[in-house]
């Protein structure tokens, strides 16, 4: 205790300090009220945050351009546009090929715009006094937006809805350290675990040591349970650099979003991925395994074929199927 | 500290705090965001008194814990905000009060965010939370340092002057 401390200043910290860490396990075993006291803030907070957006909007803009100082606006405006069209495309090939050359009837190309989605304007973004990573939109449970619903860019995967009051949404973007995504690669159907981490890139982790990554893959969200939180088949990212250690048990990659993240203004939320969406695109179901039993004959007759001739043919009576 | 000031400086607090997340976290600066609510509350812990220092730790971290994009546990700002009250006010007793030289308070200031946030994130690795590479967080921490560092005395002579409104006669004394 520092020097001279009194004890009413003493005992004022530690009921402070109690109080907090009160509120703490509260909030860390569930009460409601720590929840609910933060989902009344985003409630007062997002008419003030919209009205902040059309205000200050040209002053971020401003700020971005900026940091892209030298770089014509209209420009760079047409050449994302044709870049996302052709990524999109590209990602979506190079899946169709992969799956095509398994053979297998396991495809999560869903994503082709058949999904019923809700467009939300982005009005803020996560604080820079947490190292969480968000966004705010400004549309909620009122426009059918609800938690742990899938959120898109015209690039691809952008996050998922963390929370939602009536009129705004927060959105735990992908790029956030606890945020994790089940993937495919397009080319050589691998799956993997992508991982935010804070920064731009991202660090993808495949599942099964003897896949294979190259850089340029192109990953694609496999999806959950009931499309909750994620749709199959979203273009997510490609590789740029794959982790050759030697040591490590598994393959892993660093990865560039498809999606721009710091350059957002309008998202969709998926709210209803069609019914017909192959969503479990890598548990195919099981199909019937076919086993050959042969049995010997009792009697043996000396093998007289010569080296390198066919083996003589069981007859049919000697062959069991199991199903 | 009385109650009527408590009551005022926890109102400007939440409007700095919806500037902060309605405005600030908008602008998209180099190296990462500057957070003016965490300045201000580190200026306004520097200008009060032992008691005063804690409990406006305490509400202002509080207030932070609101903040719906937050990720940690409700309660986790106001804890840390409550030390560096306490740590803040009994260290100006043995160092003395520079809140009066506006290039030490600046620096103070800065270093006092950075010291806030440190600890945030040291906390959240014993709590369990996962918060990014090392190196990552030390570019958040670095970055939001330099933008305190160079935005805190445009509105350092702006918060001086509504704590000073808010101080009542006898607390001028």
């Amino acid at each position: 205790m520092a020097r001279g401390g009194s004890n009413r200043s003493r005992l004022l910290l530690v009921i402070l300090l109690v109080s907090s860490l009160l509120l703490i396990t509260l909030d860390l075993r569930g009460v409601g009220i720590t929840a609910g006291s933060r989902n009344i803030t985003q409630t007062v907070l997002s008419p003030i945050q919209k009205a902040a957006s059309d205000i200050f909007a040209p002053v971020g803009r401003f700020m971005s351009d900026v940091k892209n100082f030298g770089k014509t606006k209209a420009e760079i405006a047409d050449l994302k546009s044709a870049n996302a069209a052709l990524k999109k495309e590209a990602a979506f090939s190079a899946d169709v090929k992969g799956q095509l050359a398994q053979l297998r009837n396991v495809l999560d190309l869903a994503g082709r715009g058949s999904y019923k989605t809700v467009s939300a304007r982005v009005i803020g973004r996560g604080s820079a006094s947490t190292f969480s990573q968000t966004l705010t939109l400004d549309a909620g449970t009122g426009s059918g937006i609800q938690k742990n619903m899938t959120v898109i860019s015209e690039n691809g995967l952008v996050g998922v809805i963390k929370d939602s009051t009536s009129n705004s949404s927060i959105v735990l973007l992908m790029s956030d350290p606890t945020f994790r995504i089940g993937v495919r690669v397009a080319r050589s159907q691998s799956v993997g675990v992508l991982m935010g981490a804070g920064t731009g890139s991202y660090t993808v982790e495949l599942l099964d040591p003897a896949g294979s990554l190259k850089v340029g893959d192109s990953l694609i969200s496999i999806g959950s349970d009931n499309n909750r939180p994620f749709i199959p088949g979203l273009p997510v990212g490609a590789v740029t650099k794959v982790d050759h250690t030697t040591t490590s048990l598994t393959q892993r990659a660093t990865v560039k979003s498809f999606a721009n993240l710091n350059d957002l203004g309008v998202v969709s939320v998926i709210v209803q991925a069609p019914t017909s969406a192959p969503n479990k695109a890598i548990n195919p179901t099981p199909r019937p395994t076919v086993t050959v039993f042969v049995t010997p004959t009792p009697n043996p007759t000396p093998n007289l074929t010569a080296p390198g001739s066919p083996l003589p043919t069981p007859s049919p009576s000697q062959i069991k199927v199991k199903k | 500290m009385s109650p009527v000031r408590l009551s005022i400086s926890t109102a400007f607090l939440f409007l700095i705090f919806a500037i902060q997340e309605s405005v600030i976290s908008r602008i998209h600066l180099p190296i990462t965001g500057f957070s003016l609510y965490l300045a201000v509350l580190i200026c306004l812990i520097a200008l009060e008194d032992r008691n005063g220092a804690v409990v406006m730790g305490f509400i202002g971290g509080l207030v932070l814990d609101l903040a719906p994009t937050s990720q940690s546990p409700f309660g986790q700002w106001a804890l840390i905000f409550t030390v560096i009250g306490y740590l803040i006010s009994s260290n100006m007793e043995s160092v003395g009060d520079f809140t009066s030289e506006p290039i030490s308070f600046v620096i103070f200031i800065a270093s006092g965010a950075a010291l806030a946030l440190s600890i945030y994130l040291g906390a959240g690795l014993m709590l369990g939370q996962n918060v990014g590479s090392f190196s990552r967080a030390l570019v958040v921490i670095f970055g939001n340092f330099m933008w305190t560092l160079l935005f805190t005395p445009l509105f350092l002579p702006l918060i001086r002057r509504v704590r000073e409104a808010t101080l009542t006669s006898r607390e001028r004394l």
